[in-house]
């Protein structure tokens, strides 16, 4: 049995092709609302652009998938693309490397805002840590925004009274996970290794960020002895993740 | 200014159900909030306990009447209650422990409060923040915050009200940039508090815009600890209109109850069976009185806090303490003279001030002490501990109106003064409901509305 008549079959590729565009039409408008609420709590006009960026990647798939349809080459337009990635990712090299520098800074840099800190030539209390860079307010009131780069390339020094005792360990809680069951287990996980941390400061969990898909958190702990920094950072980490295993597969 | 949207906090419900099943089919029946209105109070549910909600609810009611609040939620732990209730405009959401989480709680509560009043057993007390108790505490907080944060997400409020010590780390778990006060209601002493616990108290407390305070003490010693922000001084406060003169009939047949004759004479103690209310130093000094006055009966009014009690988290602190005291009256040979109510409400309590001659107000610490309040609002004078911060009230005859709870003699000798002086008690009362003017809801209610509207304004 014939599913067309003969008359039509020439324009199939032209229906498949318009089919594949609308198809790519519903899932960038998809694309975009997601990273939009994945986005919500950042900066509005970054997650515009990130929106506006996922939904352009997915409709240069889209297109390619409708032209190869339509029997025409595609070769050229996939090098076309290749090309204007590499040019973008010439082009944001230098927010690409401010944004990654963040997030290793925030892991392995110990300095959050409040902490007065030098890099550099530049000293002052930090007041603000962005995916760009890290705002500090200087002796004369004077805001320095210092590229994040610089945290992970220069000599940091963090000039906060005792802060060598702060280990501050950044946690991703998933969604499914219920924040104060999960804060009251670690705390409890976390008194057992009372005899290494100051006594005077217990604990501290922040929450630093929510979105749908779950929230971030800042856990500070305090050493009692500077020795240990790197044991104790260990030791947290691994309770944090049993704390979250455990939790993760009760909730399933 | 438009009304604020309020969201206040407290650990203590405005109401405990007192009829659940009933309560329950209504609350069953449609989505929306039970009415409390729709209900019938006393049988369906009562009033807690406590000064806590004596004054906020005037305060929120008299706020929605008169234009200082758009809205009003109020957020409190009431395990056995309906999700969600509304009375007279205030919408109250009441949350939950589990059972397995209640007993950490309740001993850390216990423990910040032994702490505050210089009371309980210190050893140990160092390590409270590094305890598994403490987690379940912590869980309390973080739970409250998370439902403010979810309601502040509908609501948009315009500040949190957070009350007392129980709450205290609500606060910095909301991590908003919203206006927040905190109001600590207990007693305050910088000095009695374990050296490792100040720069925590410190870091949670520095967490609240304002911090309200119930004497000038506190206040400096709030500061003395480490506070940066700003205080505030403000009295607790009453609505003297609920407040009314029962007729005569109405007095005797409330004493009768109890076995007050007309010709006998009453020194009255009111507040919940604790050992910081000092009813047993009240005892002590009755058995110095009673031989000399045999007409004079000593009535003890109250039972449990809300977290005493069968309707709230079910604690059995206060019916050791009801026990204890029992014995001591038998001791002393004063044991029938002794009356025990258990709780009164409101209507059998006014009766009860109005056959008072006096009150007593014993409590080795007490945060303010609006019973000597209530007292005063039936011109009936009171002797208050010099610990109460209500005492910065008493600001004439502080020789015969103010006591050392710890001295026995002392309370005896003026309960003499007061029974023998004549006319001298009389004036005392009036005098009395002259301070009293102090704490009545109008006037504080505007102290509040400056706060709080020039604060956010500002």
């Amino acid at each position: 049995m014939r599913a067309f008549p003969d008359f039509l079959t020439p324009y199939l590729p032209f229906v498949y092709a318009a089919i594949i565009l609308l198809a790519t039409w519903a899932v960038a408008s998809i694309v975009r609302v997601l990273i939009g609420r994945a986005l919500r709590g950042s900066v509005p006009q970054a997650a515009v652009g990130a929106s506006r960026i996922g939904a352009s990647i997915v409709w240069v798939c889209g297109v390619i998938l409708a032209v190869q349809e339509l029997g025409v080459g595609t070769t050229i337009l996939l090098v076309l693309v290749a090309l204007a990635g590499v040019a973008a990712i010439v082009a944001a090299r230098e927010p690409l490397e401010n944004a990654s520098a963040r997030y290793f800074a925030d892991i392995y840099v110990p300095f959050r805002v409040g902490d007065s800190v030098e890099v550099g030539p530049y000293a002052g209390t930090v007041i603000e840590i962005n995916a760009m860079s890290t705002v500090l307010l200087s002796k004369d009131d004077l805001l320095v925004s210092v590229p994040n780069t610089r945290f992970v390339r220069d000599v940091v020094v963090n000039t906060s009274p005792q802060a060598w005792k702060e280990v501050a360990v950044p946690i991703s809680l998933g969604g499914s996970i219920d924040l104060p069951s999960f804060e009251s287990a670690l705390m409890k996980s976390l008194s057992k290794l009372r005899p290494r941390l100051d006594r005077r400061f217990p604990p501290m969990l922040v929450v630093r960020n929510r979105s749908p898909q779950g929230t971030e958190l800042t856990l500070t702990v305090m050493l009692r002895t500077p020795g240990e920094r790197a044991t104790i950072a260990t030791e947290v980490n691994s309770r944090v993740g049993e704390v979250l295993a455990s939790l993760s597969g009760a909730s399933r | 200014m438009q009304g604020l949207n309020i969201c206040v906090s407290s650990q203590t419900p405005l109401v405990q159900f007192l009829a659940r099943e009933r309560t329950a089919r209504r609350s069953r029946r449609g989505e929306g909030p039970v009415e409390l209105e729709a209900l019938e109070q006393g049988v369906d549910y009562r009033f807690s306990p406590g000064g806590v909600t004596r004054m906020v609810y005037p305060f929120l009611r008299r706020g929605l009447e008169g234009g200082l609040l758009r809205s009003a939620h109020w957020v409190a732990l009431n395990p056995h209650a309906p999700p969600l209730a509304r009375l007279h405009g205030v919408i109250l959401h009441h949350t939950s422990l589990e059972h397995r989480r209640l007993s950490g709680y309740s001993k850390t509560k216990e423990s910040l409060w032994g702490a505050v009043h210089g009371t309980g057993d210190p050893r140990g007390r160092d390590e409270l923040f590094w305890t598994e108790d403490f987690s379940e505490y912590t869980y309390y907080n973080r739970a409250t915050a998370e439902r403010i944060r979810e309601l502040d997400r509908t609501n948009d409020f315009d500040l949190f009200y957070v009350h007392d010590f129980q709450q205290l780390p609500t606060g910095e778990m909301l991590r908003t940039p919203k206006f927040k006060v905190f109001r600590w209601h207990i007693p305050f002493d910088e000095r009695t508090l374990p050296a490792d616990w100040k720069p925590t108290l410190v870091r949670l407390l520095n967490s609240y815009d304002i911090v309200v305070a119930s004497s000038r003490r506190y206040l400096a010693a709030i500061r003395a600890l480490g506070y940066t922000g700003r205080t505030e001084l403000l009295y607790p406060y009453l609505d003297p209109e609920e407040y009314g003169q029962p007729a005569r009939p109405e007095i005797d047949a409330t004493c009768a109850r109890w076995g007050i004759a007309a010709e006998d004479d009453v020194a009255l103690v009111v507040g919940r069976m604790d050992p910081m209310k000092g009813q047993d130093q009240a005892i002590r000094a009755f058995e110095r009185v009673a031989q000399g006055h045999p007409r004079l009966k000593l009535v003890l009014v109250g039972n449990g806090s809300f977290s005493g009690s069968r309707g709230g988290l079910g604690l059995s602190k206060s019916q050791l303490w009801h026990r204890s005291l029992e014995r001591l009256a038998a001791k002393l040979g004063v044991g029938p003279r002794v009356i025990f109510t258990g709780y009164v409400d409101q209507r059998g309590l006014d009766c009860l001030y109005e056959r008072s001659r006096f009150t007593l107000l014993p409590s080795s610490e007490e945060g303010f002490g609006l019973v000597a309040v209530e007292s005063w609002l039936h011109r009936r004078p009171t002797l208050v501990s010099e610990r109460a911060g209500v005492a910065e009230l008493v600001s004439a005859s502080k020789d015969e109106l103010l006591i050392d709870p710890a001295d026995p003699a002392d309370i005896a000798r003026k309960m003499k003064g007061l029974l023998d002086g004549g006319s001298r008690a009389e004036e005392l009362g009036r005098a009395g409901h002259d301070w009293s003017r102090q704490c009545w809801i109008d006037s504080a209610l505007s102290e509040e509305s400056r706060l709080i509207s020039g604060a956010i304004e500002a």
